[in-house]
């Protein structure tokens, strides 16, 4: 539905000042629009930076930021639409929760919309189902459910806005397992069903690798690599150069074809892993 | 003795009472500030967060003095010469005071060792049973946590922006209500900061000011005494100016 295209964008933190940061450095990127992208990168890589440029919460230095073609920053007081089409769900969003309901909490952004009571608690209901929420917790108060629960509580508060883009910062930060998983599948399922365009911030290969298309990793405020997942993890050693690896699974894949085991080359998940050598037993 | 030295400034800085004596004292307050060797535009910018102040005391001391010497009138005000002078010392007072509170206290001193002070000057009061003790540390957790808070309040701001919360516009009331989605959380996150800190605090055993030793012990230095014996000159400077009594006296 939507592109997402960073020209020569640079960011600076502090700017003036002795304590002068170069978060990011002259970056152009095109995230294709419908697919569900990968931002990977060290701490201070300026992922998060990046995310915040997105939907002008932060301006950039130099450089423009466009939302299908459009400059994002030609209209400033537009902000707030262009906030509505580009979702963001910031690092550890459980701690903006403040309304006495779930539901209420999911139905701020909407509401902010100026919908109508139907579409919201339509979208509300909808945005809860795509991160697993029950509808029993929605009339709870967000204070007394467990960090997993509100997590998703807070996902689904941007989710519910329909933006055409959706874009967390490390949503997975943090959670258990299973936990994780439940969320990286609630997104990546919200944008299979809207075809809106995912991204998704994190440094775990593996969440990465089980659920995004293209991956950009970010190395020293440049985008060192970016491309399909396939493309991404088929540079292995020069991942490895930056501290980056590849799936631990992917790595004992490569291992075992050198030691003559018939495997495919792109095997990211264990599940994956699992299939081709149970056929390949057989 | 900073802390004390500073309070006999600030007394000083109220006794002056004729032009000379005003003189002495921007004199000293501009050689302590090429002393301390703090950036002039740092020392510019805390004078100018209170300039609205500043200038509104000058003004309503313009107005209201009332003197023998009349400057001029206009319509219903009258200005006099007693208004102008005081007009200035007050402008010239409160710009001594923000200049030597900000040099000799935030500029130049920790906050830890500020605590420190205030500890050990209310430890007489220890002998009516107030917890003096719990009292600095209580300051030096309210300090620390300051740069914390305003940090969160950006980030839950910012995040409440993203689901679209204008807090630009509107009326008083609109906007009054736009801080609400941020105040919760903050108020949530510092009691669960807070709670944190407390359990943090007793994992390291800490049971308060008991038999607690300091990790750094200020001593008495030589620098220190001549430091009070040239605040006590200054002092009886000041009030000899002061006695001369010439040009304009308030």
């Amino acid at each position: 539905m939507a592109t997402v295209t960073l020209e020569h964008v640079s960011y600076i933190y502090g700017k003036g000042t002795p304590f002068e940061i170069k978060a990011l450095d002259d970056v152009s990127l095109t995230v294709k629009s419908g697919r569900v992208t990968g931002i990977i990168g060290h701490t201070g890589s300026g992922k998060s930076t990046m995310v915040q440029l997105l939907n002008g919460l932060e301006k950039p230095e130099g450089g423009r930021v466009l939302l299908d073609g459009a400059d994002i920053w030609e209209n400033p007081k537009n902000m707030q639409a262009i906030r509505f089409r580009v979702g963001l769900v910031m690092q550890y969003p459980e701690y903006q929760l403040f309304e006495e309901t779930i539901e209420a909490d999911i139905a701020f952004g909407p509401r902010n919309m100026g919908l109508d009571e139907e579409e919201i608690s339509k979208r509300v209901r909808e945005a809860a189902a795509f991160v697993g929420l029950e509808p029993e917790l929605l009339q709870k108060s967000p204070f007394d459910l467990s960090g997993g629960q509100k997590r998703r509580a807070a996902i689904a508060g941007v989710m519910a806005m329909r933006p055409e883009v959706l874009v967390l910062d490390e949503p997975a930060a943090g959670l258990d397992p299973r936990g994780r998983d439940i969320i990286l599948r609630g997104i990546r399922e919200y944008g299979e069903r809207t075809g809106s365009t995912v991204i998704i911030v994190s440094h775990s290969m593996e969440d990465m690798a089980a659920y995004c298309d293209d991956i950009v990793v970010m190395y020293q405020a440049k985008v060192f690599l970016a491309g399909t997942r396939d493309e991404v993890f088929s540079h292995a050693g020069e991942l490895a150069s930056v501290g980056l690896d590849v799936p631990q699974i992917t790595h004992l894949a490569l291992l075992l074809k050198k030691r003559g085991v018939p495997l495919p080359d792109a095997i990211y998940t264990v599940e994956a892993a699992r299939d081709c050598l149970r056929t390949l037993l057989q | 003795m900073k802390l004390i030295l500073s309070i006999l400034y600030i007394v000083c800085t109220f006794l002056c009472k004729n032009v000379l004596s005003f003189a002495l004292l921007l004199l000293s307050a501009v050689l302590l500030l090429l002393i301390s060797r703090i950036p002039p535009r740092i020392v510019l910018r805390s004078l100018r967060a209170l300039l609205f102040v500043m200038l509104f005391t000058a003004v309503l001391n313009l107005l209201f003095t009332k003197g023998e010497t009349e400057l001029f009138a206009f319509w219903r005000i009258h200005v006099y010469v007693e208004g102008v002078y005081s007009a200035v010392f007050m402008l010239v007072r409160i710009m001594v005071l923000i200049l030597s509170t900000s040099l000799f206290l935030t500029y130049t001193t920790t906050p830890i060792a500020l605590t420190d002070a205030i500890e050990s000057l209310l430890s007489p009061l220890r002998v009516v049973h107030l917890p003096v003790h719990e009292f600095a540390m209580m300051m030096t957790i309210a300090l620390r946590f300051i740069p914390t808070l305003m940090e969160e309040t950006d980030k839950i701001m910012n995040a409440q922006k993203a689901r679209g919360v204008d807090f630009s516009s509107g009326g008083l009331i609109k906007r009054a209500k736009a801080l609400i989605p941020i105040l919760i959380p903050l108020f949530i996150s510092a009691f669960r900061r807070a709670d944190e800190l407390a359990m943090a605090m007793e994992c390291r055993c800490y049971r308060g000011g008991k038999g607690r030793t300091k990790m750094r012990v200020s001593h008495l230095h030589a620098s220190d005494f001549v430091a009070l014996l040239m605040m006590v000159l200054f002092g009886a400077a000041v009030l000899y100016l002061n006695r001369l009594g010439l040009f304009y006296t308030l």
